[in-house]
Order: structure tokens, then C-alpha cells, then sequence
């Protein structure tokens, strides 16, 4: 994909107003403020730790299913004959979205990853499908286009059929790799989606004001996202390489919460005597 | 003591094998090689149940030390691993000089657990404590029936505070992998590492700050039909929790989650704590109905 391209898909996948379901959810921050944690501390500080401490948790278990979610449905770009491995790309993207679900044991993310993670790819087949204009030219077929549809639309509806769960990681790199977006782009937006959310989170939550969380977008957020990037580029699972006698060690490389606390929290958000937010 | 078989088997690995003879579980297997070192007291006990000390988790380990643990508990039996004080997780060998070459080597502790239908598993261990700087791997597997029973606690706290650690080890890997007939239901990783310099005009987050106030985590993964009573008096106690806007962090804070949406089968506790002595208090609090499973005398032995 060439670099206007490339930049013009990332202006609309950065766009806040996407209906991606995440204005409802503040990842446990809403939790992490009414027990307590931020009451001491001024609200710049408090929301930069939270939003470090949540994103390099966030980083290190999700990042290695948005890496191989992405690999295995880029893999179809190659084929001569993409619409016969569609079947075994949804096997393994179940295989993932399974192992994520088992590794989320916290029933509050679970429900947030999975309503978000069909919003996307909602998006996807009725957002960034080829619409039906009159004055296009019917003669050129999408056929690309159409392989990474009937894709979704078949991952939608194992969705449906309680199947699989449809977790965010999976289907948000499912959307960027059918849009062609690189592994490192998908893995970087990914993040800052979710820092910037936290900020939109902290602002209705009237913690800090649109300013200040402007200022930590661009002088805090920048930084912590470039270095969780980098330092999770090699994550992976490790569940799809049986065939390679796995090098990996999981112990390194793999999924791993590096946040008890914010587990915690995040679970008792429904506890909560009053919220306005689902997580 | 029972008698132990010692296989010759590798060193830092060990097995055990659990069966019913009668009314009674024996161990048809018990056997293990240094630095893993078991013990199996006779204590007087419920029919079926049997205790093991697993002393190298309850005693020191030393970077480098390897340990794998291999377990199979057979149908209509019961085992309750114990350890006999907190995990001591060294840097290195306590009196080798730093030159030796197992400075950094990370300590490894394995477990693999076959429990059978109508079997159970407790694994009620003392918290592991890492010392300063030391790096520690830990990583059980558990394959259980459809119609077994487990309960399976891992705990960490922040070191000897009497010696000022406060989260001043350098890495704590731990794994537990869930299986319910072959099928994973569920794999809790945590990994608490220290982290190097902030990025851009950010100052260093110490592993300290971020799990502040707090100074001992515990997760207990709870499955099976043995634990269903625990289970229901969690989850009416979690449900009667309100949490109204504080302005101070609780020295205790707790979390209940289903392992599987839609199943009450199995279900995951987060506990943390200021002080460890209050985790456990909890812990013990939470799980007594294990006593008339395993008797009051094993019970107690668990939260010395």
C-alpha cells in the first residue's frame, strides 16, 4: 500500500467518532478512580500512571493476538486462491480468539473486548465496503474486497452462533490486515485507540479537562506508546507454530498480565454504586 | 513418613501418583531428586485424602535451580500440597561468591497435574517471596476431569520487608493452565518485571509504585463440584459488595470472575493486601469449607 494511502486509512480508523462501542467503556479507569487510587495524587499524574500502568498490561497480553490475528488473515493477500483457505484462516483465528478468552479471566474486559471487537467488524462490512454508487464504473470488480467480506461476514457469524467470542485483538487486526494496514501501523493504533480512550474516559469522567488530556495525548501518551510498541513487536502467542517445533518461549515472548491491580479493579467495576460507563 | 521410591530420575524432578486402595489413597508413586525434596507426614485424616510437602517451594530456591514436578491423582482421591513456609526465591546461591556464573540464571519451577473423575486437587502453598533481584519462572498445568475438583492458590508477596524490599526483585513469571477434559478453560499469566527508564521526560514507574498500597497478590482458581459451597458463599458475599467513590485505597480488595461465561463450574479469585497476614486471614476465611473435605487438622496445617 503506498503512503497516502496508508495515511488516509489511518485518519479513519483514528477518527473517535467510529462506532467501535468504546465511548462506553473506560478499560477500569472509571473503577481505579472510585476506589480510591487517584485521590491523593494531582489529576495529571493519577491519569498518566493509570494510563501507563493499564496500557503496558494492555500491550504485553493483547498485542501478541493482534500479531497473529494480522499474519493469518495478510496471508490470504498471497494466495492464488484465497477463497480455499478461508476455512483455515477462520480455524485459527478461532484458535486465538479462544486462547485470548481463556487468558482474560475477568468477566468485565471479556464483555468490553467482545462488544467491541463485533463492532469492528461491523464496521468493516457495512463502514468500509464498496458502496453501490451509480455513477462508478460496475465493470471493476473489488475482488480483494470481496475475499475479506465473505471473511467477516463468515467471522460474524461464528460470532453469533456463540462459535467464537470475537475478542477486540482478533477482530481489530482481522479490519486492519483486510484494509491492508501493516503489522506495525495495526500494532501502534491499536495502542493509542486505547490510551486515547482512557483520556476520553478521564474527560467525561471529569477528572482532567479536553485540554489537559490533549496535552498528555501529545506529551505523555506519544511516548509511552512508542516504547510499548516497541518493546512487544516480537510478542506472539505461540499457539499456531506446533509445526516448527516452537522456538518460542513463552515465558518471554507470550501474553502475560503484568497488572494484578488493574485485573482487580477492573472486575469490580460493576460493584460500583454508580457509573456511567459498561467497564 | 511413608516410604519413598527414589527413581533415578533427573535432578530437580520429581512424581507423584495418588490411587485408592479401599478406602484409602496411597501413594503408588513418590519419588524425587534434589533440590525438589517431598514429604508425606501421616496425619490423621478423611478417608481418601492424602497430604504432600512440597519443601523445595516451601524452602529456598537458587538462581538456576530447575525443578519439575509431576503429578497424577487417581479417581476418588484427594491430595493437599502443602509447603512449610514461604518460597524463598534467591539471587543466587546464599555463600557462593558472584564469579560462580549463576548470577541472573533464571529459577524455574515446574508442575504437572493429572486429576481423575471424582479426584481432587488442593494446592494450598505459602506465598512465594522473591529477594531482591532475583528472577523466578513458575509454570503448572493442570488436566482435570470433567467431574474432579480443584482449588489452586498462587501468591506472591513484596519481599523481606524487614529488610526495606519492597517489589525489589527483578522479574516474577508465574503460569497456570487450566484444562477441563482437554478442552483450555482457562490460562492466567502474570508477569511483574521491573521496568527500565521512562520514556521521553517521563521518570521511571517502579514495579513498586504500580502495585501500591499493596504488598501480597493471590489468585485462586476454584473448579468442580467440592467447591461449590465455597463458591456460593463467595459469589453472595462479591454480589452484596457496593462500592461508593472513596477516597483512600482499602488495605484489602478482592475480585470474583466465572472461568467460563454462563458456568458456575469454576471461577477465579484476585485477593490483594497491605499485609500478607491479612491475605491469608482471608484466604483461610474463604476456604474453610474445605475442612470437612480434607479435616480440620490438614486445614489448619495450610495456613499455619
Amino acid at each position: 500500500m503506498d503512503n497516502d494511502t496508508e495515511a488516509y486509512i489511518l485518519l479513519l480508523l483514528s477518527d473517535g467518532n467510529l462506532p467501535t462501542g468504546s465511548f462506553v467503556a473506560s478499560a477500569g479507569l472509571e473503577s481505579y478512580v472510585a476506589h480510591g487510587f487517584a485521590a491523593s495524587i494531582p489529576a495529571l499524574d493519577s491519569t498518566t500512571n493509570y494510563i501507563r500502568d493499564s496500557l503496558s498490561s494492555y500491550a504485553r497480553s493483547a498485542l501478541p493476538f493482534v500479531h497473529d490475528s494480522h499474519d493469518t488473515v495478510s496471508r490470504l493477500v498471497g494466495c492464488k486462491d484465497p477463497y480455499n483457505h478461508l476455512d483455515s484462516t477462520l480455524d485459527q483465528l478461532k484458535v486465538l480468539d479462544d486462547l485470548y478468552e481463556s487468558m482474560t479471566l475477568n468477566h468485565v474486559a471479556r464483555r468490553a473486548s467482545k462488544t467491541q471487537g463485533v463492532a469492528l467488524l461491523t464496521l468493516y462490512s457495512k463502514g468500509f465496503s464498496k458502496p453501490h454508487l451509480r455513477h462508478s464504473d460496475a465493470h471493476t470488480e473489488d475482488h480483494r474486497g470481496a475475499v475479506f467480506s465473505k471473511l467477516v461476514d463468515r467471522f460474524k457469524l461464528l460470532i453469533r452462533r456463540g462459535e467464537t467470542p470475537g475478542h477486540l485483538p482478533v477482530c481489530w487486526a482481522v479490519l486492519t490486515a483486510a484494509l491492508s494496514l501493516s503489522r506495525e501501523r495495526t500494532r501502534f493504533l491499536h495502542l493509542f485507540l486505547h490510551a486515547r480512550s482512557l483520556l476520553s474516559a478521564s474527560v467525561r469522567l471529569n477528572t482532567v479537562g479536553p485540554y489537559a488530556a490533549q496535552q498528555l495525548l501529545l506529551h505523555a501518551v506519544r511516548p509511552l506508546v512508542q516504547e510499548e510498541a516497541s518493546k512487544c513487536q516480537a510478542l506472539t502467542t505461540g499457539i499456531l507454530d506446533s509445526s516448527n517445533d516452537s522456538k518460542v518461549d513463552d515465558t518471554v515472548d507470550g501474553p502475560a498480565v503484568t497488572w494484578p491491580l488493574g485485573e482487580i479493579l477492573a472486575a469490580r467495576h460493576d460493584l460500583q454504586h454508580s457509573r456511567i460507563f459498561n467497564s | 513418613m511413608t516410604a519413598l521410591t527414589v527413581d533415578k530420575i533427573g535432578a530437580g524432578r520429581g512424581k507423584v501418583v495418588l490411587r485408592l486402595h479401599g478406602s484409602t489413597a496411597v501413594f503408588s508413586e513418590l519419588s524425587y531428586a534434589y533440590p525438589l525434596k517431598l514429604l508425606s507426614p501421616r496425619i490423621e485424616e478423611e478417608k481418601g485424602v492424602a497430604v504432600v510437602y512440597n519443601m523445595s517451594y516451601g524452602g529456598g530456591l537458587v538462581g538456576g535451580d530447575q525443578v519439575q514436578l509431576n503429578v497424577d491423582i487417581g479417581q476418588g482421591t484427594s491430595l493437599v500440597v502443602l509447603t512449610q513456609g514461604s518460597t524463598k526465591v534467591f539471587k543466587i546461591r546464599p555463600g557462593v561468591r558472584p564469579s560462580s556464573g549463576s548470577i541472573g540464571d533464571i529459577t524455574e519451577q515446574r508442575m504437572n497435574t493429572v486429576v481423575a473423575d471424582g479426584g481432587a486437587l488442593f494446592l494450598l502453598p505459602d506465598p512465594v517471596t522473591c529477594f531482591r533481584a532475583a528472577s523466578y519462572n513458575q509454570l503448572q498445568t493442570f488436566h482435570l476431569a470433567h467431574g474432579s475438583s480443584a482449588v489452586l492458590l498462587d501468591w506472591v508477596t513484596s519481599g523481606r520487608k524487614s529488610l526495606g524490599e519492597d517489589w525489589s526483585f527483578s522479574r516474577y513469571y508465574s503460569m497456570n493452565e487450566v484444562f477441563i477434559d482437554g478442552r483450555r478453560i482457562a490460562k492466567d499469566v502474570m508477569c511483574l518485571e521491573e521496568q527500565g527508564e521512562g520514556p521521553g521526560s517521563l521518570k521511571r514507574r517502579t514495579l513498586s509504585e504500580r502495585l501500591a498500597p499493596y504488598s501480597c497478590y493471590a489468585t485462586i482458581i476454584l473448579y468442580g463440584p467440592l467447591v461449590q459451597g465455597i463458591l456460593a458463599d463467595l459469589e453472595a458475599r462479591y454480589n452484596s459488595i457496593t462500592v461508593f467513590k472513596r477516597n483512600a485505597p482499602e488495605p484489602l480488595i478482592w475480585s470474583l470472575s466465572p472461568l467460563l461465561e454462563l458456568s458456575k463450574d469454576g471461577y477465579i479469585v484476585r485477593v490483594a493486601g497491605t499485609e500478607t497476614e491479612e491475605v491469608k486471614l482471608w484466604i483461610e476465611k474463604a476456604l474453610r469449607k474445605l475442612e470437612s473435605t480434607v479435616g480440620t487438622d490438614i486445614y489448619r496445617k495450610a495456613f499455619v
